[in-house]
């Protein structure tokens, strides 16, 4: 005698039976136990524990949340800092056109131009909000904290700063822009972007 | 397992508005649900843990977006398995029906007097995200393959597959 096969059970569970199915269980003991069974299984695993997360992942979310803030704070920071940055070399620039050769100008120039490249190429990755580990995090951390210092540093130069000391600054930014990025991509084709 | 969470509307407000103490009650009052639905889904603890974190660092970014229409647990439950479901298509290997639990291989003998939750941990992880999505979550297996971008017919011989080697495993366990 044919019976029921597991897909006729739950078809007969979803109500979606065929007049075949629907005939046959009301005259076959053994599937009717047989669905029976069916919905006794659906109800103990419905009945069982909830299974408790061994470790409170708190700590790490609000400490992803709040790098995610910092970030954006120092982002903002950075925009406008590298603007005003942007401003005052240029006015040292015009006022002062041969005080560093005409190499170190273009240099200068480069530099500036890498570092805004890498600037704009940080955006596609984004990954705030993504879980990282503890090490890449803390690379990332210590490269944007440099990163930053550099900047701080460019911001407090004056106007008669030799312009072989700003084009080192800047280029001590792009490598570790560079590096940033680096650090940054890595993890992006780890979380498969 | 039944969740009837209602979190009352300043907290989800505060939470919109960034407050970070709102956004801890959130995840308190969500963890064990939200650990209890991918554990049952992913076989090893430690991924669970990761997708219990990546779901609530999309619940705090995307807070926001959530217009209260319907159950915040509903929605929260979604972003869940979502991201349950992403980690089981990244692994397919792990995902892909096991070879390994057909009845007879080698080291898949899962003893005597073995229990409906051991019987279903020997499931693979695609047959378990089918199982408790449909029976305990109550999913239909149109949400379901839309999730996980297969068809409805593939959710239900998934589950139908799965409740054969329940059955089959839990006779064997009896008779051993």
């Amino acid at each position: 005698m044919m019976h029921c096969t597991m897909d006729d059970l739950g078809a007969l569970r979803a109500g979606e039976a065929s007049v075949w199915a629907r005939r046959h269980i009301t005259e076959c003991a053994t599937c009717q136990a047989e669905l029976e069974r069916l919905y006794q299984r659906v109800s103990q695993l419905k009945a069982l524990p909830a299974l408790r997360p061994p470790r409170d992942r708190w700590p790490a979310i609000r400490a992803t949340l709040r790098a995610a803030r910092s970030r954006r704070r120092r982002t903002v920071g950075t925009w406008t800092g590298s603007l005003a940055l942007a401003a005052t070399l240029a006015a040292v620039l015009l006022l002062s056109p041969s005080s560093g050769g005409g190499n170190l100008h273009a240099e200068l120039n480069q530099a500036k131009q890498q570092s805004a490249t890498l600037e704009d190429s940080l955006q596609q990755y984004d990954v705030e909000g993504r879980v990282l580990s503890g090490r890449a995090a803390s690379v990332v951390a210590d490269l944007e904290d440099r990163i930053s210092a550099i900047d701080g540093t460019l911001a407090q130069q004056r106007f008669e700063t030799q312009e072989a000391e700003l084009v080192k600054l800047w280029q001590q930014r792009v490598d570790l822009m560079r590096e940033l990025k680096n650090a940054r991509a890595t993890r992006a084709r780890y979380v498969g972007l | 397992m039944t969740v009837s969470l209602a979190v009352p509307d300043v907290l989800v407000a505060r939470a919109q508005a960034g407050d970070e103490a709102a956004l801890e009650a959130l995840f308190r009052a969500f963890e064990t649900p939200v650990y209890n639905l991918v554990r049952r889904m992913l076989r090893r603890p430690e991924d669970a843990e990761d997708v219990v974190q990546e779901t609530f660092l999309e619940v705090v970014r995307s807070i926001k977006q959530y217009r209260g229409e319907g159950y915040l647990w509903g929605w929260v439950r979604r972003i869940a398995s979502t991201k349950a479901l992403m980690r089981i298509r990244r692994d397919q290997v792990r995902a892909t029906e096991s070879l390994d639990d057909e009845p007879g291989k080698p080291g898949m003998h899962v003893g005597a007097n073995i229990d409906l939750e051991r019987a279903f941990e020997h499931l693979s992880e695609t047959s378990r995200a089918v199982v408790w999505l449909h029976d305990v979550e109550g999913y239909t297996h149109e949400e379901i393959a839309e999730q996980m971008g297969k068809s409805v017919s593939f959710s239900k011989s998934q589950l139908a597959r799965a409740h054969a080697r329940l059955r089959r495993m839990l006779d064997e366990g009896a008779t051993a």
